[in-house]
């Protein structure tokens, strides 16, 4: 089931919200378990199994780690054995058949693939265990006790398929207290609506763009420039819509989650870039692999390998494939010559910066969305002017003519600019006035619109909810 | 107002939401999408089986997007916030130019107008290929060809699909009836031509082939509010159109054999015209075989029409040259059973297809 969908929207959501209003304290966390099960089920009805099993175990791996830790012994194989157990679970799901289909293509063998359907969302609910369990075994939480809690935290049905990845901190007093207020519901229904708006209406329009590319067969080298575009705001505006509807439906039901995007388009830098994108992922990574094996802070040497390491590993999370495999250590490579050779330099280019981090980042898209790196070359061929159609066809200035304001709408909707005019429009008095008055109208029109959508469009699934 | 707004807000969008829910619950299904000539999707079975392979939670996204309440004002609504906001050229893959809905046909599939040809050529040399068969060849440009080039929008490449077809056609005289339309001799709304601009496109073909046309109609007009195929496929607001058709006594005179209804009638069919796609008010629509018997002309001419939809408004000024009239749609009935139908000794044979259709073939059987 899909926030962006009439059965989410009309059905689902509110008999949640019914159930979970009526629901003394004790039993709001079973209610929120309840609806995220019959909320994944729906999508996945054989893998609720998993999910449960996923949880079940977390529950008692969690309790042990505690226990073995109190008493001075053995906590660190419970915890490995823990953290072996989801990554295997991840790892057969999602990665069975890349590891197959890569032994088959070195070795030369024909081993037939098992393709294996990858459960919605494993990668964001394993994730959110093993950080449960890793602050566990520091002594930086308490285990959970209470088994419907920590099936709440790792079930919870707006961050479920599609983050951000909530660390077991964030929610644990949440979990036990939480305030639900006019604030935080009106709060967050607005943010939901305003993540729909930019799922519905800007990262579905430019997914027809790119669909358009794909399906041309004159690839003229400013109709590939647009789509290389499209398809990083698409991805921004997709995965970012998602994040704020999550964080929307969480504040309805009283939780605050951490934020996911801000604002990655206006970076000066590779660094700054992935200082702002997808921020519960890399801090994710930062404090569950990064530091751990050093960081920073054992040499040169080491510092690259964890890098390499880090990032390859980010590559392979977001798919079981080599072209992410080198998106990610695309990546590495920038960040490295970040820190060690240009950074300085090109801090003090002015805009040259903001220029160049942003063609970096396309160019990462590009590969990202590739299937193969064959693809990739093609593309990049294509944007340097080396395609056989030329600059521009007839197809090619149609689609961008088509697509053209809902790029531009994207590319200012993806800065401050926005949210900063709306802010100084509302300082004044009379003017402020009028827009607080009449914000609830505009938020029902977008949801109205957002609707009309739905009605008129054919299931269209979020880009991450493959993770 | 600080201090009200979150209730204010919180208000709103609840009602909006369960206003909204309350009314997708209660709303009585339809059957079917008169604007988008479809049925519309029904309530899947739930059972044990559906859920756990899943299908009943898939076809339920279909039904609830199918029966939303008031389903074709939200259509509407998303097709203007595309067109007037957004500034897109095309909602799905339909545009409007000078008033006219056309579709967005590129590029040429050429593949698929090998297989038409392909097809053809099966039905030349089952049935065709005897000394007494004439076989003539007219390709009708579909609106494209007037509007998308010269208001920026990609087209096919309507040169290269007639020589490509006339190419693989070599036992067939071409008719080029191009040059015999415009834009105004469709409707604004629909993708098929008007009967009553059609006049000199039927004469042209009907001089081809060797008869004449009378040239002498009344001009008669349906009593419905005509909206057709791309307005409803698109959501596009626009005003209604009229259905106009042409009467003189040699088609009075004529009888229809609807060989797939098992029934006999008039060129006309009011009913269907009154019904949900009143372009079928042409000779009934689509049908499989039909025979248009002229008892006003002696000349024992037959002809056998091989055609899609765009057939059923022009066969009817073809008939007026011929003692019996074949309409032959091979999308409905495979080219290998005609012989247990049809005659083919001594009859002309036109082939005649819209570009549309040509560029995907596919529904040729």
């Amino acid at each position: 089931m899909l926030f962006s969908g009439i059965p989410f929207l009309f059905y689902f959501l509110p008999i949640t919200l019914v159930l979970y209003a009526i629901a003394p304290g004790k039993l709001k966390n079973p209610v929120l378990v309840f609806a995220s099960l019959i909320f994944y089920a729906w999508g996945e009805p054989k893998y609720v199994i998993l999910m449960v099993a996923t949880i079940t175990a977390g529950y008692g791996f969690g309790l042990l780690i505690e226990k073995c830790r109190k008493r001075g012994r053995y906590s660190g194989l419970v915890f490995s054995m823990g953290v072996i157990c989801v990554l295997l679970s991840l790892g057969f799901f999602k990665y069975t058949d890349f590891l197959l289909g890569t032994i088959n293509s070195v070795a030369k063998t024909n081993i037939s693939l098992p393709c294996i359907a990858l459960p919605i969302g494993i990668s964001f609910y394993s994730f959110q265990l093993i950080s449960y369990l890793a602050d566990v075994y520091r002594g930086e939480e308490t285990a959970q006790r209470n088994y419907f809690d920590l099936a709440a935290y790792i079930s919870f049905f707006p961050q479920l398929i599609a983050g951000p990845i909530v660390r077991y901190g964030d929610v644990a007093k949440q979990l036990k207290e939480r305030k639900h207020t006019p604030e935080k519901i009106s709060y967050g229904a607005g943010r939901f609506v305003i993540g729909l708006s930019k799922k519905m209406l800007i990262a579905n329009v430019l997914a027809e763009f790119c669909q358009a590319f794909y399906n041309s067969g004159e690839k003229s080298t400013l109709l590939t420039w647009g789509y290389a575009i499209a398809y990083s705001l698409q991805v921004y505006f997709d995965f970012s819509g998602y994040s704020d509807m999550a964080i929307g439906l969480g504040s309805i039901f009283g939780f605050e989650f951490p934020e996911n995007f801000n604002y990655p388009f206006i970076s000066g830098s590779v660094t700054e870039f992935w200082r702002r994108w997808h921020m519960t992922l890399g801090s994710w990574f930062r404090d569950y692999v990064y530091i751990p094996l050093g960081g920073n802070r054992r040499g040169t040497v080491i510092h690259l390998r964890n890098i390499f390491v880090v990032w390859a590993l980010t590559g392979l999370w977001h798919g079981a494939s080599w072209n992410f495999v080198v998106w990610g250590l695309y990546y590495a490579v920038l960040l490295l010559i970040d820190k060690y050779c240009l950074g300085k330099l090109l801090s003090k280019t002015g805009p040259l910066k903001y220029i160049l981090t942003a063609f970096a980042t396309i160019v990462g898209f590009v590969i990202f969305d590739s299937a193969t790196m064959k693809s990739a070359m093609l593309v990049f061929g294509s944007m340097a002017g080396l395609s056989e159609y030329g600059l521009l066809t007839t197809e090619g200035l149609y689609y961008i003519r088509s697509y053209g304001p809902v790029m531009l709408l994207a590319i200012i909707g993806a800065t401050p600019l926005p949210k900063k005019a709306y802010s100084r429009l509302k300082e004044e008095r009379t003017l402020g006035s009028i827009l607080s008055l009449i914000e609830p109208l505009y938020l029902v029109i977008l949801l109205m619109v957002c609707v009309a959508y739905m009605v008129d469009g054919s299931f269209n699934p979020f880009l991450y909810f493959r993770f | 107002m600080e201090k009200i707004k979150p209730f204010v807000t919180m208000t709103i969008l609840g009602i909006f939401l369960f206003t909204m829910s309350f009314l997708c619950w209660i709303h009585p299904a339809e059957e079917f999408s008169l604007s988008e000539r479809r049925k519309l999707a029904k309530m899947p079975k739930l059972s044990a089986e559906t859920i756990v392979n899943g299908s009943f939670m898939k076809n339920f996204e279909t039904y609830s997007q199918d029966q939303f309440p008031a389903r074709e004002s939200m259509r509407s609504v998303a097709a203007f916030f595309s067109m007037e906001i957004l500034q897109k050229k095309d909602n799905h893959d339909i545009y409007v130019e000078n008033s006219s809905f056309a579709k967005l046909d590129y590029p040429l599939n050429e593949t698929s107008i090998e297989y038409a040809s392909k097809r053809f050529g099966l039905v030349y040399e089952k049935y065709l290929n005897r000394d007494n068969c004439n076989v003539f060849l007219s390709v009708v440009p579909d609106k494209g060809y007037f509007l998308a080039k010269e208001n920026g929008y990609p087209a096919m490449d309507y040169g290269r699909l007639c020589s490509l077809l006339i190419e693989e056609m070599p036992y067939a005289e071409y008719i080029d009836i191009f040059d015999t339309l415009d834009a105004d001799c469709y409707y604004k709304t629909d993708p098929h031509w008007r009967q009553e601009k059609i006049y000199g496109t039927a004469k042209t073909i009907a001089e081809a082939m060797g008869v004449s046309v009378s040239g002498s109609y009344k001009e008669a007009s349906l009593d419905v509010a005509y909206k057709g195929n791309y307005a409803g496929q698109s959501a596009i607001k626009t005003e209604s159109e009229t259905i106009n058709y042409v009467t003189n006594a040699i088609l009075d005179n004529c009888v229809v054999t609807n060989y797939e209804s098992n029934t006999v009638g008039g060129i006309y069919d009011f009913d269907k015209g009154n019904g949900r796609d009143p372009y079928e008010f042409f000779l009934s629509g689509p049908v499989s075989l039909l025979k248009i018997e002229n008892p006003t002309v002696k000349n024992g001419k037959k002809l056998i029409v091989f055609r899609d939809s765009f057939g059923s408004s022009i066969a009817p000024y073809l008939s007026e040259g011929y003692n019996e009239t074949w309409l032959v749609d091979i999308r409905y009935l495979a080219p290998e059973y005609l012989d247990k139908f049809l005659e083919f000794d001594g009859a002309d044979v036109l082939f005649i297809y819209s570009t549309s259709v040509l560029n995907h073939s596919e529904t040729i059987k």
